[in-house]
């Protein structure tokens, strides 16, 4: 096995032969972006709206629930797509996403959720991972387009400003504490608790289903 | 009301504890009016004046004005809640244009059919209506007058009404816009039972435990029969509830299974249903044996149009009812081609969700109540749907027992106790009796003390031939009253409006408030309603419910009873009656109508001293007997001892309702019932007794398509319906602001696909037209309605815009009543 | 003087026309043409508390609930509305009668007949009334109704 090994190693430190230092620079260089460019034009295009729905289980369920909300249809027409809250931004929290929607191809395979009652049934779960998340990482996905420092009081409701201005900005409580439901119908909350303390406490739960709000949470931990 | 009473009760105490200790007791010092003479409120009891379910509420009046209403704690139908329409109630009666006086439609000084409106006094009105009526009549006999009533008429209006038309005139043109809303649920219980209304009552659901939803949304609908079912399912566990609709709606927010379904094919998903019964060998044979038999329907029935219409080339047009009686076997056989499969495909449900509900049917341990009301009703085979629904429910024999049986809920507040018990139907009398069976005539014509021969014997003009006969001129003298037929009926574009305004024709409608139908009218009567008269309505669960005049009547209106009684007066009998007729009573030559219907010794039986104490009474004290009293006594003889039977006037008074038959003091909760119903022997378990064999038939009947299905014209389904914040036509709650604001205007609901694909956006002004005509409405994507691809819903309620310019008059030929849920239509973008 | 006569009568008769009979719940429009339709508008978001007509009467609801789920999974008013809510939400609590059952008894929570809000509390669009409703509350009677003695019996 170590033989095999100083093998490769010998044939790797010997100077190219046939090709020059030159060719082999640049060659490696576009192989490489070539590498990398279809790799990530692999990446985004599971990363479109397009791709999501193009699961009858997404098309039919959560899709369907998305279009009538304010995160669909709205005044100024700027909206959010699917991987826009589902999927980290940040490069590496992406690919470990990414990783892990593995599973879900297995869940697509098998069809875990191909009727609505089978989805039906996961939904607590599946609502569950994304609080969880988003607790975790202080609603980030939110945050990536609802800056807290260009929100303008004046222009939001009384109940808003109120909670706005100290709940939020605390950071007593994050986005999903309260907006939970914004996109998609809620699951049955009966089992909430109970599947909460698998996943290591209240405080994976949103304030406005019993859950701890995040900065106690965090003084607990 | 608890609240404030108790605070009442503190602050009477806190007042008479000052008064002792010489502190002095200035009442109003506070900023608080705490003086107990002042404070203290008259509260009387009524049910609802809205819908079928017949909540009962407390009034609360002060200086002859209702000032609030709540829920009736002691109301066995709602104990203590309303919804927010009968949370309002104090404010329908105070909208600004409520009409005071008569208006008669003048040119010069004189009724001219193309003049405008204007004030007249009673006795001006009531002269040109005789003139016109006693004109119709002579020139054309009693068929050229008729009356279009209501559910919504308290019972003794209903009944006075039925008798001016079918022995005063002597004319079956007598029909309610209950023939809109549950003509096909009468029809269906008649056919199978013998007898109207449910077996069962709304106590079946704290018994049940799967609530099936046909064509019901009750969470908008029946709203408090809904919070009762809400209670049953989410504070019992192993209780289920399904909802079947074409549409998604409020309803499902509480479904554990949900079927939408292309409408019309709710026939197929019965018989599919019926199928899985009797394969999977759920079929209790035992009770089919002993109380059942079974039929074969005629089909190919036409769709209740005009005979002109190419559809009315059916087989069966001439003979919608007809069948011959079948086995078991036969019937079985029937059934089997509604298999899973092709009843998935017609129907669009899932496969999975049929054998879901079908198991529910047939698992012999599960307590099945199924609820109907429109979907079912108004259906171009509406009849067949009750039919085909009361197949489940005895083939397992799960009918007529606490949580078991079909239950067919109605709109109106009195749709039952005025306009299917009192009969005002064209082809009706009292106690489910009809005008072609000459022992059910000769009953009537003894109680009303008429010579033989008096009631005719053809059904009159239904609600919808009526306007056609209106447009044909066949129909020349017509009186609506309490209803708003110009916004309710179909096809108001090409029947309805050139009926009324057609030059040959008198119209005459009473109402409260201004309403499209008054602005269609010849002469306007200003009229009395809710607690402003006394009176009694019938609901869903065959509750009887009394209530007394609260306030008066503002300016000249008057009750419908008070119109109807005093417009008799105009009439001597020569003018009404032929001479061989009155030859047979000669008694009554020279008398009035009002004389020989009203002044008959039965009607004026009870004088007006025995109306109440504290409460008026103004039609007793216009006649100068209990009016009341004496048309409810002489009406409850024809229902008495036979299955009918009402308690005495004065019971319904105290209580909060009695459900019929009441026997010994004693009401009926299950009916055909062994236990339950005084009318079942002993060791009878269960007897259908309003046939004559005790058997209730089970049709055989199968899915026909739809009069007017989506082409390429017109791709859509149109369906309408109500909202929970509106009453029927709105002419009542559109003038509460608050239910106003909660639902200001009428709306298209669609998918947002379908908006996508016709390039519209929510809120876009569009006009949706049928064959027959057109209206404006904005489109809706969001919100409590989400209809799936090619249909849309659009409310009736708005006044401003008419969705009846554009539904078809196409009706279920047996019920003759209208399809409201079906037809095609096209939107164009405005 | 002719001139103001006829002015004065042309005012006349154009008063005439206009207390022409129509059903104000659909305008002056005639039965059988058709008009643009109001537009869409949005409920009262301003979460001012309206005074009730009566203290039996449900309060209508002063913000906007678009979205708001109200299902067998989950109650989105209870969030805010619940006993155990108010005190971070500051929204009003239900009221005391919410928590009895059909028999009176009080529960432990909201009572599932009362779960679905919407059956008797509603969103307002901000519109003007279609027509003027003429109910007078009790208290503005009691203000206007002078002393006890002459209330019994006034007609």
């Amino acid at each position: 096995m170590i033989r095999l090994l100083k093998r490769y190693w010998r044939v790797i430190r010997r100077p190219s032969v046939h090709y020059s230092l030159g060719f082999l620079t640049v060659g490696g260089f576009i192989g490489g972006v070539l590498f990398w460019g279809g790799f990530n034009t692999a990446l985004e295009a599971t990363n479109t709206e397009a791709f999501c729905i193009g699961c009858h289980e997404m098309h039919d369920n959560v899709y369907r629930e998305l279009q009538p909300t304010i995160h669909f249809s709205n005044r100024s027409g700027v909206r959010a797509t699917c991987p826009d809250c589902h999927v980290p931004h940040r490069w590496t929290a992406k690919i470990a996403r990414k990783m892990q929607a593995s599973k879900e191809v297995w869940g697509k395979i098998f069809g875990t959720v191909d009727t609505p009652e089978k989805f039906e049934n996961m939904r607590l779960a599946l609502a569950m991972n994304e609080w969880r998340r988003l607790k975790a990482n202080n609603s980030l996905e939110c945050r990536n387009c609802h800056d807290f420092q260009s929100m303008d009081f004046t222009r939001q409701s009384p109940r808003a400003q109120t909670a706005h201005s100290t709940s939020l900005a605390s950071g007593e409580r994050t986005c999903i504490d309260c907006h939970i439901g914004i996109a998609h119908r809620l699951p049955d909350l009966a089992d909430a608790h109970r599947l909460a303390e698998k996943h290591g406490g209240p405080h994976v739960l949103p304030a406005l289903v019993g859950g701890t709000p995040r900065e106690e949470a965090q003084r607990q931990e | 009301m608890k609240l404030t009473r108790r605070e009442f009760f503190k602050q009477s105490a806190a007042l008479s504890t000052a008064t002792a200790a010489g502190i002095p007791a200035t009442a109003g010092a506070a900023n608080i009016v705490t003086d107990a003479a002042l404070t203290k409120l008259q509260w009387s009891k009524a049910p609802c004046r809205f819908c079928g379910v017949g909540c009962g509420v407390n009034v609360a009046v002060r200086d002859g004005k209702v000032v609030a209403t709540h829920g009736d704690i002691n109301a066995e139908v709602n104990r203590g809640i309303n919804c927010v329409k009968g949370y309002f109630l104090s404010k329908i009666m105070y909208g600004a244009d409520r009409l005071t006086e008569p208006l008669l439609r003048m040119k010069d000084g004189k009724y001219d059919k193309n003049g405008e409106l204007q004030p007249v006094s009673w006795d001006r009105a009531f002269d040109v209506m005789a003139e016109q009526f006693k004109k119709a009549l002579r020139d054309k006999g009693p068929t050229s007058v008729g009356m279009f009533g209501s559910g919504q008429w308290t019972i003794w209006e209903g009944y006075a009404a039925a008798k001016l038309l079918k022995a005063g005139f002597r004319s079956n043109n007598i029909d309610p816009n209950a023939r809109h809303c549950m003509a096909s649920a009468v029809a269906g219980f008649m056919r199978t039972f013998g007898m109207d209304e449910p077996m069962g009552c709304y106590d079946d659901i704290e018994n049940g435990q799967v609530f099936v939803l046909w064509g019901a949304n009750m969470a908008e609908m029946h709203p408090i029969l809904w919070s009762r079912i809400t209670d049953r399912r989410l504070s019992s566990p192993q209780s289920r509830v399904v909802t079947l609709s074409v549409y998604e709606n409020r309803s499902y927010d509480l479904a554990d299974l949900t079927l939408t379904f292309r409408p019309q094919t709710d026939l197929a998903i019965m018989n599919y249903i019926a199928n899985h019964i009797i394969r999977s060998g759920a079929v209790n044979r035992g009770f089919v044996d002993r109380h059942a038999r079974f039929m074969v329907g005629n089909t190919d029935i036409g769709y209740g149009l005009r005979p002109e219409n190419p559809l009315q080339k059916a087989r069966n047009v001439a003979d919608p009812g007809g069948g011959k009686p079948a086995t078991f076997e036969e019937y079985a056989a029937f059934v089997s081609r509604y298999d899973l499969d092709s009843v998935a495909e017609l129907s669009r449900v899932p496969r999975q969700r049929l054998e879901q509900l079908a198991q529910l049917y047939a698992d012999p341990k599960t307590p099945v109540m199924s609820l109907f009301t429109m979907g079912f009703n108004q259906h171009t085979r509406g009849t067949w749907c009750s039919h085909l629904l009361y197949n489940l429910h005895l083939l397992t024999g799960k009918i007529a027992a606490p949580g078991n049986g079909p239950f067919s809920l109605t709109g109106q507040p009195s749709a039952c106790g005025t306009a299917r018990e009192v009969g005002t139907f064209s082809h009706r009398l009292p106690a489910d009796m009809v005008v072609t069976n000459p022992k059910h005539r000769e009953t009537a014509e003894t109680i009303w003390k008429l010579p033989p021969g008096t009631i005719p014997d053809k059904p009159g003009y239904h609600a919808v031939q009526q306007n056609r006969m209106l447009k044909d001129g066949k129909l020349n003298a017509y009186w609506v009253m309490c209803n708003n037929n110009m916004q309710a009926a179909p096809n108001i574009v090409e029947e309805a409006w050139p009926g009324y305004r057609n030059p040959d024709n008198f119209i005459v409608v009473s109402d409260a408030y201004p309403t499209v139908t008054t602005v269609a009218a010849d002469l306007v009567l200003p009229t009395a309603m809710w607690v402003e008269k006394e009176g009694a309505y019938g609901n869903a669960e065959r509750r009887t419910q009394f209530w007394h005049q609260l306030v008066s009547a503002p300016g000249q209106a008057r009750s419908d009873l008070w119109q109807i009684m005093e417009f008799s007066k105009r009439f001597r009998m020569e003018e009404v009656w032929p001479a061989e007729l009155l030859d047979k009573a000669p008694n009554y030559r020279g008398k009035t109508l009002y004389d020989v219907l009203f002044r008959n010794g039965e009607v004026d039986k009870f004088p007006a001293s025995q109306v109440e104490a504290g409460y008026a009474n103004d039609e007793a004290k216009a006649f100068g007997f209990y009016v009341q009293k004496g048309l409810f006594e002489e009406y409850a003889r024809f229902g008495r001892g036979h299955g009918h039977d009402l308690a005495p006037f004065d019971a319904y008074h105290q209580a909060r309702g009695l459900r019929w038959p009441v026997v010994d003091g004693k009401e009926t909760r299950w009916r055909y019932r062994e236990g339950y119903d005084p009318y079942v022997k002993a060791g009878e378990d269960v007897n259908f007794y309003g046939m004559p064999d005790g058997k209730a038939v089970i049709y055989a009947l199968p899915y026909e398509p739809a009069a007017e299905e989506p082409d390429k014209d017109y791709p859509f389904w149109l369906c309408t319906g109500r909202v929970l914040e509106h009453w029927h036509s709105g002419s009542m709650t559109r003038r509460v602001p608050e239910l106003y604001r909660a639902f200001p205007d009428a709306v298209c609901y669609m998918h947002p696909d379908d908006a996508r694909r016709l390039g519209l956006r929510r809120g876009d002004d569009i006009e949706i037209s049928s064959r027959r005509g057109a209206m404006r409405t904005r489109v809706e994507t969001r919100g409590r309605n989400k209809p799936p691809p090619g249909l849309i819903f659009v409310p009736w309620f708005d006044a401003g815009q008419l969705i009846n310019k554009v539904t078809l008059d196409a009706t279920c030929p047996i019920s003759l009543q209208t399809d409201f849920k079906k037809c095609a239509v096209q939107i164009r973008k405005v | 003087m002719r001139i103001l006569i006829s002015v004065g009568l042309a005012a006349l008769c154009a008063t005439a026309a206009l207390a022409q009979h129509i059903d104000n719940a659909r305008g002056p429009v005639p039965v059988m043409e058709e008009h643009a339709p109001p537009p869409l508008q949005n409920p009262d978001n301003s979460d001012v508390r309206r005074q009730r007509a009566y203290a039996m009467q449900p309060p209508i609801i002063p913000h906007k609930i678009e979205g708001y789920q109200t299902d067998r999974n989950a109650n989105r008013c209870m969030m805010c509305h619940a006993r155990t809510r108010t005190e971070q939400s500051q929204a009003p609590m239900i009221s005391v009668s919410h928590f009895t059952d059909r028999d009176g008894n009080f529960l432990a929570e909201l009572s599932p007949r009362r779960y679905f809000c919407l059956q008797c509390h509603v969103p307002q669009v901000p519109v003007k009334p279609l027509v003027e409703n003429r109910y007078i509350d009790v208290e503005t009677m009691l203000r206007r109704g002078g002393s006890a003695s002459t209330l019994p019996g006034r007609e």
